[in-house]
């Protein structure tokens, strides 16, 4: 499984939603279910997932799809 | 005037929310002014809450001017809302401008703050005299059980918590439980109250402007239900240096032990006060809490009554037992003890049902120094994240939307759901998560054969 696909799969599961919907504007303003619970459960999946220890800073900006994929940049996964 | 307001200064600085936007005493004496030449007779309002100002001059305004609100969240779930609407008939809406449309058919007779005054076309509400204040019982579930306040239960409340707390008029107080739940309603009551200053905020605690708001605003106490404190721990609260803060305060549920020692040694290292607190929306809000100084010793007790209060044990002889160690539901006596439930229009002319007294429904051990802990909990319902999950609740909207019979059960870390159909089954996290907005991944569903029932029809073996 690619990075991009591993990213995918968690926001799938964490929002129930299809891949399709995954886009730029997959964000808290527009996922009405964005709440803190399911933002700390994506930053605490994405630790997982990645092998990663994300900052304070970095699990504040996961308030979307293109945020996390940015992140992740950070942290010099590639996608 | 409701909470004294009238005798602060007017020029003291009351409230601040995150959009920056200041009131002062002085102007929150002013709109109830307003309210009153728009809405000059008693009646239901529902005010759907956000933590905003124009939320809170609602609150602040009606309860002054003997206009009922009931408050609940303005992200409560549609179809919830129309049932509670449908039952209790507000003759007001008291709601964000943007909402208006949606909500609303006619157009608002008065606007302050981003929120506006909309008749709804139903009668002026029957209520009964001292009603003051509506709460529903869960904060998500919809039930359209309510709990029913007093005047006198609100400034009570407020008292109490003034003097628990030792708040001053200094205290700069983060607000940000919501306004819809009876802890947040505390925290703004027992502030405005002492004359302080709370600090209204509608962000997350995941969101930059929460943190914002702490530093630039030199918060001097913070109040989180438990979950509130695991966002801290995961976002390295514990290792800020936070001059201002002196307390942090904490109810809605119980706090693991791990992360109680945690608040503890932060406290203890950086001279803050750690207080733990217990109570419940038929109490408004707080009846115990945990005197600092013995936070480090007594790890997961909710102390000794508040200020105002009495705490007691009927134990397993049904004898009821004020001190000395002992076991069994636990008893509240106080003023802020409310005045019952409503289940339909015709309870809001009830009077006084509890005449001061609380069962509690938690079942309580008491030490030998006078300290409770909660041990269990007699009451059909969880609390996960903060949200108060009714079980009877979850059970009637999944046998509303599905053809299934079902029982709920679980601990305040997950939601069971035992249903009877298979095909529903995978859809029910997500029925739940809509209808209720508890996390889907907190939910298990279990597919049974049969739920078993006694001639009753009470589930039997679960």
């Amino acid at each position: 499984m690619t990075n991009l696909e591993k990213l995918n799969n968690i926001f799938c599961e964490m929002f129930s939603v299809n891949v399709e919907e995954l886009q730029a504007d997959f964000d808290r303003e527009h996922v009405a279910n964005w709440d803190s619970v399911h933002q700390v459960g994506l930053s605490s999946t994405i630790e997982d997932e990645f092998d990663i220890m994300l900052d304070p800073e970095d699990i504040i900006a996961l308030t979307s799809y293109e945020g996390a994929k940015s992140v992740l940049a950070k942290y010099d996964i590639e996608l | 005037m409701f909470l004294n307001i009238d005798q602060k200064p007017k020029d003291k600085v009351a409230v601040i929310d995150d959009s920056a936007t200041e009131l002062t005493y002085g102007d929150l004496c002013r709109y109830a002014d307003e309210f009153r030449e728009v809405l000059p007779s008693r009646t239901l309002v529902f005010l759907l809450a956000e933590n905003r100002i124009g939320s809170l001059i609602g609150y602040t305004s009606l309860l002054n001017n003997h206009v009922v609100p009931l408050i609940i969240s303005s992200a409560t779930e549609r179809t919830l809302f129309d049932n509670l609407y449908a039952t209790y008939r507000p003759e007001y809406l008291w709601l964000p401008v943007e909402k208006v449309a949606e909500y609303a058919a006619n157009e608002p007779i008065y606007t302050a703050q981003g929120y506006a005054l909309v008749r709804t076309g139903y009668p002026q509400a029957q209520l009964y005299d001292d009603l003051s204040l509506l709460l529903p019982t869960s904060g998500s579930t919809g039930s359209p059980k309510l709990v029913r306040h007093s005047y006198r239960n609100i400034e009570a409340n407020a008292e109490n918590v003034m003097n628990l707390f030792g708040i001053t008029p200094s205290e700069r107080a983060l607000a940000s439980l919501p306004m819809h739940y009876t802890m947040g309603l505390s925290v703004i009551a027992s502030h405005l109250y002492a004359g302080a200053t709370v600090l209204l905020c509608g962000k997350s605690l995941l969101d930059a402007g929460f943190w914002k708001m702490l530093r630039d605003r030199e918060a001097t106490s913070i109040t989180g239900v438990p979950y509130s404190y695991e966002l801290l721990a995961k976002l390295r609260f514990f290792r800020m240096d936070l001059p201002h803060l002196t307390t942090i305060t904490q109810g809605g549920g119980k706090l693991t032990e791990e992360l109680w020692r945690q608040i503890v040694d932060y406290c203890q290292s950086r001279g803050k006060r750690f207080i733990a607190t217990y109570g419940q929306s038929e109490c408004t809000a707080r009846m115990a809490y945990l005197p600092a100084h013995l936070a480090a010793t007594k790890i997961g007790s909710i102390g000794i009554a508040e200020p105002g209060g009495q705490l007691s044990i009927v134990n397993n002889d049904n004898i009821e037992t004020f001190e000395g160690e002992d076991t069994g539901e636990m008893v509240y006596r106080g003023e802020n003890v409310t005045l019952g439930y409503a289940n339909s229009c015709d309870d809001l002319m009830l009077g006084d049902v509890n005449h001061g007294v609380m069962h509690t429904g938690d079942l309580t051990r008491r030490d030998a120094d006078g300290c409770y802990y909660i041990i269990g909990r007699l009451k059909r319902f969880l609390k996960i994240f903060g949200l108060r999950i009714g079980l009877d609740e979850v059970e009637n909207i999944i046998r509303t939307n599905y053809d299934t019979d079902c029982y709920c059960s679980g601990t305040d870390e997950k939601l069971i759901v035992k249903v009877t159909n298979p095909v529903v089954a995978d859809s029910i996290p997500t029925l739940i998560e809509d209808k209720t907005h508890l996390f889907h991944q907190r939910v298990e569903v279990m597919v049974v054969d049969k739920i078993l029932r006694n001639e009753a029809g009470k589930v039997i073996n679960q």
